[in-house]
């Protein structure tokens, strides 16, 4: 059984509460998590122990349905889940850890880290199906974070009523 | 000249009496009651709410500029609204703005021109339909569809269910769906088959067919057009010119008949009237005290005529960036988008720019009570998919959910599930002893729209004439 971590960086153009407060939201990874095309049952603010699901696409036409588990919390820094439903892939641990950092005009933002450890079998099949999956899911990764960043962005707007 | 009189409570010896009351002072009512005032009649228009012109409404940007929050676009074949605009001069412009309009389908936003979607998966299956939907509708007479050949059987199914029976890749029902977005405010699985087909057959008049491309088009179609400082305007023009026989905050609360006249009974004070119009949407109508009570096939046809769930979502800005971009700020995104149709919705003379898009159906349910902050980023971002990131810049961000107006409850208009139309529709408009019915739902062309309720109003008006 082959283990695998997969480690993305990025800047979000937020203070780290406003990130934590959105990554908190079981019910709002649809709106910005790539690939997750619905939440179809959450806990609202994630708590230690309790699970979400989801309806995914995952390789090209492919989807899935899968749960995830809150299993660690620190507030702003630190949030890990793991998830289900994602064979061939198994022990799926999906990890976020933020750091307060500024950006280039000295304005808040926030360092997020977003870590997906896996593991599968299958031998060197398994090791040739890593290869076309890994790319999509780092893809992904940058994706979300990117997604992230934009929805903080237009939820930003001064023009609210 | 008083515009429109001040509500004044009745309780008083004295009763207020005019030969017609007419019911809701939308486009239907106060056009029934232009024509019966035209025809030496004395009318009074109850209306409930504080403001003229029902489902239509302009917000307003400032410098005297409008942009429209409720009902907006008029085209070809709509002559009767576009007939009374003329009357009371209000003028139309151009809709469509010249660029390219955005679809956004499977994580791309592709440009295009024309109506030919950038999408080639997706064409098979929307030609198929609209060939479908074409020989279907040719079948249908706009003013009694329940007499169609295979009425029943089209009215057993909804619209989906029948668009699916020949569907490929499912891109028809996706892309039909984009269009009942805005025009039920649902989907294609809200409606029966049989009213669905009938509404597109009533996109048209008494010498043009109803057409989908008609109903759906932009230039040449119903969105063809809007009016100079607003639809709202040609309501209000009219009121203006019905001299001080609008009252204002006056919901009805009773109907009584008897063999010599009406009683209605509003919160304004009681009328007497020889008869009475109720121009109100079917639901509404039926939720009023009856006495007697309406013949319960039209009573339960009411109830089961629903608007449909919408809400419409502006953005404003200092000035419409896109169109320098070669952008039209038209945009169709799929793919559970909570926007899934928008528009450029700026006034005639370009400025400010203002964005539109429907919230509606399924997405209206997800949303409309999700914080508003939050809607409001999600309908930026949509807009950010069709004109770039410039889209969450907004100087104002405005929304009018028509669900949440007592006095229309929905919007934009009634749709009929499976086994309402062969069941009930022939109860539609029929008159009741001394009352007759106007309202956009009750036209046979363009219902739901303008020129629906317009027709209706001069349709209610005829008939009333013919009964005196």
């Amino acid at each position: 059984m082959n283990k695998y971590v997969v480690t993305e960086k990025a800047v979000v153009d937020a203070p780290v509460e406003r990130v934590w407060e959105v990554v908190s939201r079981t019910d709002r990874y649809a709106e910005w998590v790539a690939g997750a095309i619905e939440v179809t049952d959450h806990h609202g603010i994630a708590t230690v122990g309790r699970t979400y699901a989801e309806h995914n696409r995952t390789l090209g036409p492919l989807r899935t349905h899968s749960v995830w588990t809150v299993r660690e919390i620190e507030p702003m820094r630190r949030r890990v889940d793991t998830g289900t439903g994602f064979a061939p892939l198994r022990d799926v641990t999906n990890v976020f850890e933020f750091q307060s950092v500024k950006g280039p005009r000295g304005e808040d933002a926030t360092e997020m880290t977003y870590q997906v450890e896996y593991t599968m079998g299958l031998g060197p099949i398994g090791l040739l199906l890593d290869s076309i999956q890994q790319p999509a899911m780092r893809a992904g990764m940058r994706t979300s974070m990117a997604n992230l960043n934009t929805l903080l962005r237009s939820e930003n707007s001064t023009a609210a009523r | 000249m008083t515009v429109l009189q001040e509500s004044t409570p009745t309780s008083g010896p004295r009763r207020n009496e005019a030969d017609v009351v007419v019911i809701g002072a939308g486009l239907a009512g106060l056009t029934a009651a232009r024509e019966l005032v035209a025809a030496g009649l004395s009318v009074t228009v109850l209306e409930a709410r504080e403001r003229v012109g029902g489902r239509l409404l302009n917000h307003d940007l400032g410098d005297g500029q409008v942009t429209e929050i409720g009902g907006q676009f008029v085209g070809p074949t709509q002559d009767h609204v576009l007939a009374l605009a003329e009357q009371v001069g209000v003028a139309t412009y151009q809709a469509t703005v010249p660029g390219e309009s955005v679809y956004v389908h499977d994580g791309r936003a592709r440009r295009f021109t024309g109506q030919t979607l950038p999408d080639p998966l997706a064409l098979p299956d929307m030609g198929i339909a609209l060939a479908r939907i074409g020989q279907a509708v040719r079948k249908l007479s706009p003013t009694a569809p329940w007499r169609a050949p295979k009425a029943r059987e089209l009215d057993g199914m909804t619209y989906e269910t029948w668009l699916r029976k020949a569907e490929v890749t499912g891109a028809a029902v996706d892309l039909v769906n984009i269009f009942l977005n805005s025009a039920y405010g649902g989907e294609a699985r809200d409606a029966s088959a049989l009213f669905s087909l009938w509404y597109v057959s009533a996109f048209g008049d008494e010498t043009h067919p109803g057409t989908m491309e008609r109903g759906t088009g932009t230039e040449g179609g119903a969105q063809d057009s809007r009016f100079v400082g607003g639809s709202q305007l040609v309501a209000q023009r009219v009121a203006l010119e019905l001299d001080g026989r609008v009252r204002l905050a006056a919901p009805v609360r009773r109907i009584s008949q008897d063999s010599t006249g009406v009683t209605v009974v509003s919160d304004a004070g009681d009328w007497r009237a020889g008869r009475v119009i109720v121009a109100v949407p079917p639901l509404l109508a039926s939720r009023i005290v009856w006495d007697p009570l309406l013949p319960p096939q039209q009573d339960q046809l009411y109830q089961r005529l629903p608007f449909g769930t919408l809400m419409k979502c502006v953005a404003v800005y200092d000035k419409p960036f896109w169109r320098a971009d070669g952008l039209s700020g038209m945009g169709l995104l799929r793919d559970g988008s909570p926007i899934r149709e928008m528009f450029d919705n700026s006034p005639p003379d370009g400025g400010p720019g203002v964005l539109m898009g429907f919230l509606g159906g399924k997405e209206w349910r997800k949303w409309a009570h999700r914080p508003a902050g939050e809607r409001r980023g999600a309908v930026l971002r949509c807009f950010a998919r069709v004109v770039g990131e410039r889209a969450f810049d907004t100087v104002d961000y405005v929304e009018q959910d028509w669900t949440a107006e007592q006095w229309t409850q929905g919007g934009p208009t009634s749709v009929a599930a499976p086994g309402v139309l062969t069941g009930y529709g022939q109860w539609m408009g029929r008159r009741f002893g001394r009352v007759h019915w106007a309202g956009a739902e009750f036209s046979p062309y363009w219902p739901g729209f303008m020129d629906g309720a317009v027709r209706s109003g001069k349709q209610a008006a005829a008939e009333l004439l013919d009964h005196s």
